[in-house]
């Protein structure tokens, strides 16, 4: 049986709760209902905020799948250098 | 759409081109590969072997259809904006995926699952499971078929200015789609999809470009335009609207995320690092696919103002005109977006079609008619049978529903109703039959008589996300009910999808 250190998202709860806090900065229900101003750069400050949130979410999740998961991969990497070597 | 003035023999031209570049790319994926069609798993799967690239942009062309287009932009136009909320809707299907495709992903390799009924048949051993959760991917697949199809003939006959009728562009691009699937199958889409989706992502940045530059590269001018006609487009959206958001990240997040095309992409890839790759670049898609389309239907409001909702739904036709209107350069520019377009549609349209043949053969046909049939005749009952199936679509299609968003939401409602089982039943080994079958059919009793009753949200709660939160209730609390007597072939079962007994970092 393997004895690799593996890396499952799943087991983390740290991701998720991070993950359900940016999810709800991605949703505007803690603004004032129908504000608007500022407009910067002709966009509604909350709209930012949002955006921000969005951007947020992206790099949250692209980071959190290159870094937090590998199960697999060094077995299957192994395998494939071994198969390249023959 | 409307009849674009701007096209006609144009763009017949650069539709044919398109037309012709799919037929040689499945024409040439599918040659040299003798084994293609004796092996569910090379015809349905391309052996299980695909590569960054390929993975990535089958994985983008499927989830972005020429819907996030031509329907987008529109609901960008009437709603403001609380549409950004595609641009997280679309991003939290990466988020849900991280819940299950890293474990799926190695059983996957491990039993060589086909279709994601493969992986619910295994861990439930339940027919009434399985068959249950087939019918509702069908039927999430079919009414997903059926909206590509409609929007097929829509765009490919604005874009010709009716010169190609709807029925006839429906009826030629199917043909184009059945030819190339036919001949080289997922091998085929997932090649098709790097032409479809890298026309995709030029189309929406040069579509952008055109409209800024017709609003004078005056953004802030558009929504001040806004902030005096139509100030509640611009506002923070009332709670009420939040509620729906909310609930909008959560049907699409988990009912696109175990779409049967989506998970049989988890089980093409070629390794782990192909996977983990492709979803960290997907990760940042929406911002530059729905978030562009976003500004388009804004910029719209100030440009085309006051369309109602039928009119709205012509937007990006109505747009493209302008646009092309500009010089000779945006002139085929546009002609060759709208073609992106119809690309994008049977891009999306091949891999659900695809996906549906899979089912039919995988878990009809092999699982309950003809278990010992060779699997070049499984492969071919699939291919018939979708064939038939597009046959039946395309006539409901003559008749094409009012607004495309409608049926969107339509589709997840039923379908999302798989997640609990298909996603606890990874990590809980508690998790019962029975139970997980009550909580599946009531979910999706209660999401379908909310929708056909005309209560498609409820305090801005989906229909389909109530029937979700009763199954989940249903399927966990009778897990617990259930007095658990699991055998021993059921245990060992149980543990070779256990991934616990490798040790974690810890971090």
């Amino acid at each position: 049986m393997d004895n690799r250190p593996i890396k499952e998202p799943i087991r983390k709860k740290w991701i998720w709760i991070v993950l359900v806090l940016i999810v709800l900065g991605n949703v505007p229900w803690y603004m004032p209902a129908g504000s608007y101003e500022p407009l910067i750069l002709g966009i509604p400050y909350w709209a930012w905020i949002i955006v921000g949130f969005s951007l947020l979410l992206c790099a949250y999740l692209s980071w959190a799948t290159l870094k937090h998961w590998n199960i697999v991969e060094d077995i299957e990497e192994e395998e494939k250098r071994r198969k390249a070597n023959e | 759409m409307n009849d674009l003035t701007f096209s006609g023999m144009d763009g017949v031209l650069i539709l044919s081109a398109y037309a012709v570049v799919m037929l040689l790319i499945g024409y040439f994926s599918g040659r040299g590969d003798k084994t293609l069609h004796d092996s569910m798993s090379n015809y349905y799967l391309a052996g299980k072997n695909l590569g960054f690239i390929a993975l990535f942009f089958t994985l983008y062309a499927t989830q972005y259809s020429g819907n996030t287009i031509i329907g987008y932009a529109p609901t960008a136009y009437r709603t403001g904006f609380a549409w950004l909320q595609s641009i997280t809707f679309m991003t939290i299907i990466i988020g849900v995926y991280l819940l299950f495709a890293p474990r799926l992903y190695v059983i996957s390799k491990k039993l060589n699952f086909i279709t994601p009924a493969d992986w619910i048949a295994y861990r439930f051993k339940s027919k009434a499971v399985t068959i249950l959760a087939v019918l509702l991917m069908l039927w999430g697949l079919g009414n997903y078929l059926l909206e590509q199809l409609v929007a097929i003939g829509q765009a490919a006959s604005s874009l010709t200015g009716g010169t190609i009728p709807y029925q006839v562009a429906v009826i030629a691009f199917v043909l184009v789609m059945l030819i190339y699937e036919w001949l080289g199958g997922m091998k085929a889409v997932a090649f098709t999809d790097v032409m479809q989706g890298l026309v995709l992502m030029v189309g929406i940045v040069i579509f952008l470009a055109g409209a800024v530059y017709l609003v004078g590269g005056n953004f802030a001018g558009a929504t001040q335009f806004i902030a005096e006609t139509e100030p509640a487009k611009l506002g923070v959206p009332e709670m009420m609207t939040s509620v729906n958001w909310l609930s909008m990240i959560l049907l699409v997040g988990f009912g696109a995320a175990i779409y049967p095309h989506a998970v049989q992409r988890i089980f093409a890839a070629e390794s782990e690092r192909t996977l983990k790759r492709s979803f960290s670049r997907m990760a940042w898609m929406p911002p530059i696919t729905t978030g562009l389309v976003f500004i388009i239907g804004i910029l719209g409001i100030a440009l085309i103002p006051n369309l109602d909702v039928a009119g709205s739904e012509q937007l990006v036709g109505l747009m493209a005109n302008e646009i092309a209107g500009i010089n000779g350069f945006f002139y085929w520019v546009m002609i060759i977006f709208f073609g992106a377009i119809v690309a994008a549609i049977v891009s999306t349209a091949d891999s659900v079609l695809l996906s549906f043949s899979s089912i039919v053969s995988n878990d009809i046909y092999s699982r309950f008619i003809n278990p010992n049939a060779p699997e070049r005749k499984k492969v071919l009952v699939g291919k018939v049978t979708g064939i038939f199936a597009v046959a039946i679509l395309l006539w409901i299609a003559w008749y094409p529903p009012a607004t495309l968003y409608e049926i969107f939401v339509l589709k997840f409602e039923l379908l999302v109703q798989v997640f609990p089982a298909f996603v606890l039943g990874l990590y809980w080994k508690r998790m019962a039959a029975q139970p997980v079958f009550w909580g599946m059919l009531t979910g999706a009793i209660i999401a379908g008589v909310l929708t056909w009753t005309g209560h498609k949200t409820i305090f801005g709660v989906h229909g389909g996300v109530i029937g979700l939160a009763a199954n989940f209730l249903i399927a966990v609390v009778g897990s617990y009910l259930v007095t658990a007597t699991v055998t021993e072939e059921e245990e060992e079962d149980l543990k070779k999808i256990d991934l616990a007994y490798r040790r974690e970092y810890s971090d």
